[in-house]
């Protein structure tokens, strides 16, 4: 028992790291309270929701995103819960104030409970993708399920920093009710897992945790999502600092320092003074960045190209791969599609403008369309498009749409395409009520995810421009239908003019 | 081997907003000593543990463990330490809480080591939920001696313990602090203190009132107890001067006074036939009573108004 005997080696200090994680799993595991409700209910929601009635329409597309949705959900419990309610407790009967006295070493027990979170999420996304693919028998590829497990795994962090943050402030007692209280309604207002039809809940989607992270997994899994990826990982990053910092913060007053202790008096400590008042700042940066980004218009968002993807879950059977349908025929030398100034909205080539609703994939949505006087720059006049997107399906989308090979006597899936290749910009006049609206281009493939692009059509003539080769998925040498519409719930209006394409 | 203290406390203070928890106090460790820190509740013995444990810092003077600042892990990694009122996770196993302690420190005990020097066999693998609160308190103790500790902090080790483990729990006190381990304990059992204890140091009001051994502890006070069977009555007795309390026991008379010697006097002269007479000095107990009372009525007739730690 010599005073050498204090000399800790490199892999002693590692042990003592793998002996909390490995006992941090142990409690979880043995406590069924936690881990059955944490891993299945999420599960069984995603069965419920995802598979008994995706699956039931036929809709492998629906029943991935919903796979991606819930997956979220089974992601923010390991990390508010896991968190929040086991330092509450552990604060209140002593366990936190003996592992400060004890020579724990620095960080051992956040960095137990981390992966302890992340391996329930693990388990969580790996039960659901089982489901999706032994019970819903979904064409889940293998890319697919590795990036929705990386999304899922790191995107714990977040609600484990808002559950440590939540854990240093309340008590063992008031923790379980009060997690709830955070997590569902965060849960059910991200608007991830079910459309919500009020539009206020809507604008204020990007400030929950829930709503960004269902972005990236339905990213991941090649559906549609809302906002800039980046905006979404920025939104995410800022929370986990910024309830990191706070929570820190927190536990220091009580006496508490989970990152390995200091001296309250030593020389770094305005420097890491300084350190943290940077990190908050950069942190609340972030999450603004985030929010902002995540209320802005959506933007075209890449399509996975595995087969069965498709942005409205429409119940098409599945349709030739698009290097194999035939060329779509050249187009037209001049760029004009339609000037809306002749007294119709015929456009120069195809079938269209004409209204289209969604009600033949199962909506309620409706629409209409009529010229009106006064084109932007000072034309005769302009196509008006009024109308009130429902909420019966996942993806409503209604507004007017142009067939630029259209036949009028075959039937959607029959239509002709038309080869756009040599074009590079989408560009047309739009004023409106100020709300987001979307172009929709779609190739051969109806169970392919289309391009899309979105815009806001506010009071003022400004034209919009569409880039065409950033559109990803779309296959330019057959277009099929060319749409400009709404997706968000509620009543909408807005005026296009001088649509060209170049 | 240095002399240095392996624990100290150099004029201590500690404030928590209006109430002062220790007032200067003053305390060390020595290597292969076990230090008793007796006291009223509140009197500030867990802040002075804290201090040194590095759980908090002092507002003025110092707190040192093995000559270093508390907080450094380099010391923590020579101690050991068991908490009072600490619930540890109801699933996990004695086995396991043990080898995890054990895990953070150089040279530990194996945690099968630590189950058979403290006879903890039959509870080892029984889930910590279940176990008495007796046997809960024998996996603290356990897991405090894990990491192989040069020095020990015990707060009140024995707290629920029936007497055939607090006996072999003092036996392994004993064969730690033979093996060289120094021991700080706090008790509510005077006698554990006796039994034990090398120093006592007696803290009220965040200060140190009295320290030393158990006997120069026990010299502070000068009362004494005669035992005697006599068949005078309990006026007769109570009504000399020098007696200062009275009671019977299962028809023993236990006199408490100042002068012993007057006191036999007088029964051996009133009472030809007084039998079993048995002269004893104040135990610990009396002599914590008295020193703790004297400096209550000091701290309340000096007017400062010193308050207890919570």
């Amino acid at each position: 028992m010599s005073a050498s005997g204090s000399l800790m080696t490199g892999g002693r200090v590692l042990s003592a790291y793998l002996s909390d994680m490995r006992l941090e799993l142990t409690k979880m595991a043995r406590t069924p309270a936690f881990a059955i409700p944490t891993i299945l209910f999420p599960a069984l929601f995603y069965l419920l929701f995802g598979i008994a009635m995706g699956g039931g329409r036929g809709d492998a597309q629906f029943a991935i995103q919903a796979l991606a949705r819930w997956s979220m959900f089974g992601t923010m419990a390991p990390g508010l819960f896991g968190f929040g309610v086991s330092l509450a407790f552990e604060r209140e009967n002593g366990q936190m104030i003996l592992r400060q006295a004890l020579p724990m070493p620095a960080g051992s027990y956040l960095i137990a409970r981390m992966i302890n979170a992340m391996a329930f999420v693990a388990i969580s996304t790996l039960l659901m993708l089982a489901i999706a693919v032994f019970i819903g028998h979904l064409p889940v590829s293998v890319g697919q399920a590795l990036r929705l497990l990386l999304v899922n795994v790191t995107g714990v962090l977040p609600f484990c920093a808002i559950g440590l943050f939540v854990g240093s402030v309340i008590s063992g007692q008031a923790a379980p009710a009060i997690i709830n209280i955070i997590y569902l309604p965060m849960a059910f207002l991200s608007g991830v897992l079910f459309p919500i039809p009020v539009k206020f809940l809507q604008l204020i989607q990007p400030l929950w945790p829930s709503y960004h992270l269902g972005q990236l997994t339905l990213g991941a899994v090649g559906g549609t999502w809302m906002g800039e990826l980046s905006h979404h990982i920025a939104a995410l990053v800022g929370i986990t600092v910024l309830f990191f910092i706070l929570a820190m913060r927190k536990l220091g007053n009580r006496g508490i320092s989970l990152l390995g202790r200091s001296g309250p008096t030593g020389t770094a400590m305005p420097l890491r003074r300084a350190v943290g008042l940077v990190m908050l700042a950069a942190s609340i940066g972030l999450v603004l960045l985030g929010i902002m980004g995540g209320n802005a218009p959506h933007t075209a968002n890449v399509a996975a190209t595995s087969k069965g993807d498709s942005v409205d879950g429409s119940a098409a059977p599945p349709v030739a791969e698009a290097s194999t349908a035939p060329l779509g025929v050249a187009a037209p030398v001049s760029p004009v599609i339609a000037e809306f100034d002749g007294g119709s909205a015929a456009a120069a080539y195809g079938i269209g403008f004409t209204a289209t609703d969604d009600k033949m994939r199962g909506g309620n949505s409706s629409v209409s369309q009529r010229l009106v006087d006064g084109g932007a720059d000072h034309t005769r006049a302009a196509l008006e498009v009024t109308g009130d997107v429902g909420t019966a399906i996942q993806y409503p989308f209604v507004g007017t749409s142009f067939l630029p090979n259209g036949k009028p006597q075959a039937d959607f899936l029959n239509q002709g395409y038309m080869d756009y290749s040599s074009r590079h910009t989408l560009r047309f006049d739009a004023r409106g009520d100020g709300k987001n609206y979307m172009v929709v281009i779609m190739g051969p493939r109806v169970d392919a995810m289309p391009g899309m692009y979105g815009f806001v059509a506010g009071p003022e003539w400004h034209e919009v421009r569409v880039p065409l080769q950033d559109m990803g998925g779309v296959d330019l040498h057959r277009v099929k239908v060319i749409s400009i519409g709404s997706m968000s719930p509620g009543e909408f209006r807005f005026q296009i003019d001088g649509v060209r394409i170049e | 081997m240095s002399q240095t203290p392996l624990a100290r406390l150099n004029a201590a203070h500690k404030r928590y907003g209006q109430v002062t928890a220790l007032d200067g106090l003053s305390l060390e460790v020595n290597r292969g000593e076990m230090l008793a820190l007796l006291g009223p509740n509140g009197a500030g013995k867990s802040t002075a543990i804290s201090l040194l444990l590095g759980l908090q810092t002092p507002d003025r003077g110092s707190a040192e463990l093995f000559g270093e600042a508390p907080h450094s892990i380099e010391a923590r990694r020579r101690m050991g330490v068991m908490m009072q009122e600490v619930n540890l996770s109801p699933v996990l196993k004695p086995r396991e809480m043990i080898g995890q302690v054990a895990s953070y420190y150089p040279t530990p005990y194996g945690a099968a080591e630590v189950v058979k020097r403290l006879s903890l066999e039959k509870i080892a693998e029984r889930p910590y939920g279940k176990l008495s609160g007796g046997q809960k308190r024998q996996v603290q103790f356990a897991m405090a001696i894990a990491g192989r500790p040069e020095l020990l902090f015990l707060d009140e080790p024995t707290v629920g313990l029936d007497v055939n483990a607090r006996e072999a729990l003092w036996q392994v006190l004993r064969d730690l602090i033979h093996e060289g381990v120094s021991i700080v304990l706090t008790t509510h059992y005077l006698e554990e203190a006796e039994a034990l204890a090398d120093r006592v140091a007696v803290v009220t009001h965040g200060r140190l009132v009295a320290g030393g051994s158990v006997d120069e502890i026990r010299a502070y006070v000068t009362r004494k107890n005669i035992l005697c069977r006599t068949s005078l009555t309990r006026e007769d007795i109570t009504a000399w001067p020098e007696v200062q309390e009275l009671r019977e026991d299962a028809g023993m008379q236990h006199i408490t006074t100042r002068d012993a010697e007057a006191v036999l006097r007088r029964l051996l002269a009133a009472d030809a036939n007084v039998k079993d007479i048995e002269v004893k000095r104040a135990g610990l107990a009396e002599a914590f009573a008295e020193i703790t009372a004297a400096n209550s009525a000091a701290a309340d007739a000096s007017g400062n108004g010193m308050e207890t730690a919570k």
